[in-house]
């Protein structure tokens, strides 16, 4: 275990200012935050449905999911996270997990106890501000995933992933000229759009032949934004970003 | 009870083409595809492309061999009528 650095947590400052605006004073708060690092390996969980966290976990470094496990072996994505993101900060007032966070890559993660952001959030509100707007936002990116599963085709529904992720990205500074890391799976990809990964394979192939993206597998590089983001519907508002990072 | 497989060609908008629609008696229940090339390793398998009346739904397996697709299938529709 170890703490986290300021270079580390740029992702976490970047994301709450890219959405509310933080005073001097809340912004250094957040660097001061106690906060337990830890490397977890791809593929674990960092919290299961139905536990009881006494911390939430800021995403340093890595991509993470939520999830929900069903009836033989079948499973539901809720969301993907990037760095800067906090996936399980509704477990600071909702105390009992309702779905599992794991890990998709190596991450390193923060662990923030509950009663240091209690404390940040009473004695700076324009912290709490942020944090409750994050939350918002989640809800607004659930809004648009269920447009998604409900009503969108499989070609659309990728599409509007892509486009989503990149933007979040691109919002931490982590991607740039419509390139980014891609480390979710096809499978991945199926489970959480609702797909079989058939429609997945034939749809991102689809894709390559039209020209809209790359033909890597673990990078996106998107070669035609406007037509990506047509395809998918995607109207970048509901991510409600005031700020871009500097890209 | 058993299923009866007609070939038949599936425009799924890709490479997989090669298909059996599946009766009972006379009624179709499901459409199975194989796999082309462009699914690699899953290449040749049979994919449940779509089922009907109590095998709709987002289960959507694929199967090594016809005869383990119908075996699913019927299983499936014996559940719902034991």
């Amino acid at each position: 275990m170890a703490s986290a650095s300021n270079a580390e947590l740029a992702p976490l400052i970047r994301k709450l200012e890219s959405i509310a605006t933080l005073s001097d004073e809340a912004r250094q708060a957040v660097h001061a935050l106690p906060m337990a690092v830890r490397v977890v390996e791809p593929r674990q969980d960092l919290a299961r449905d139905k536990d009881k966290p006494a911390h939430c976990c800021v995403l340093l470094t890595g991509w993470a999911y939520r999830y929900k496990l069903l009836d033989e072996g079948r499973r539901q994505i809720l969301s993907f996270h990037v760095p800067g993101d906090i996936p399980d900060l509704q477990s600071l007032h909702l105390h009992v997990m309702d779905h599992s966070l794991a890990t998709v890559t190596q991450c390193r993660v923060g662990l923030i106890p509950h009663e240091g952001l209690r404390a940040l959030c009473l004695r700076f509100p324009d912290a709490a501000f942020a944090l409750w707007r994050d939350t918002l936002i989640d809800a607004a990116i659930f809004r648009e995933w269920m447009i998604g599963i409900g009503r969108r085709n499989a070609h659309s529904r990728i599409a509007h992933i892509f486009c989503e992720m990149y933007v979040k990205l691109q919002a931490v500074g982590l991607a740039e000229n419509h390139r980014c890391a891609w480390p979710v799976t096809q499978t991945d990809l199926g489970d959480a759009l609702g797909l079989s990964n058939v429609h997945v394979n034939r749809v991102l192939q689809d894709l390559r032949a039209q020209g809209l993206i790359g033909p890597q597998d673990r990078d996106l590089v998107i070669l035609d934004w406007d037509a990506l983001s047509a395809l998918g519907e995607f109207d970048e508002t509901y991510l409600h970003l005031e700020r871009r990072a500097a890209a | 009870m058993s299923l009866h497989l007609e070939p038949i060609r599936v425009a799924t908008g890709s490479g997989d083409e090669e298909g059996r629609l599946v009766l009972m008696q006379d009624r179709l229940v499901a459409v199975l595809v194989r796999l082309s090339e462009q699914h690699g390793p899953d290449a040749g398998r049979w994919f449940l492309e779509a089922g009907l009346g109590p095998l709709a739904g987002p289960d959507q397996p694929s199967f090594a061999g016809l005869d383990e697709a119908q075996d699913w299938i019927l299983r499936r529709l014996d559940g719902l009528h034991p």
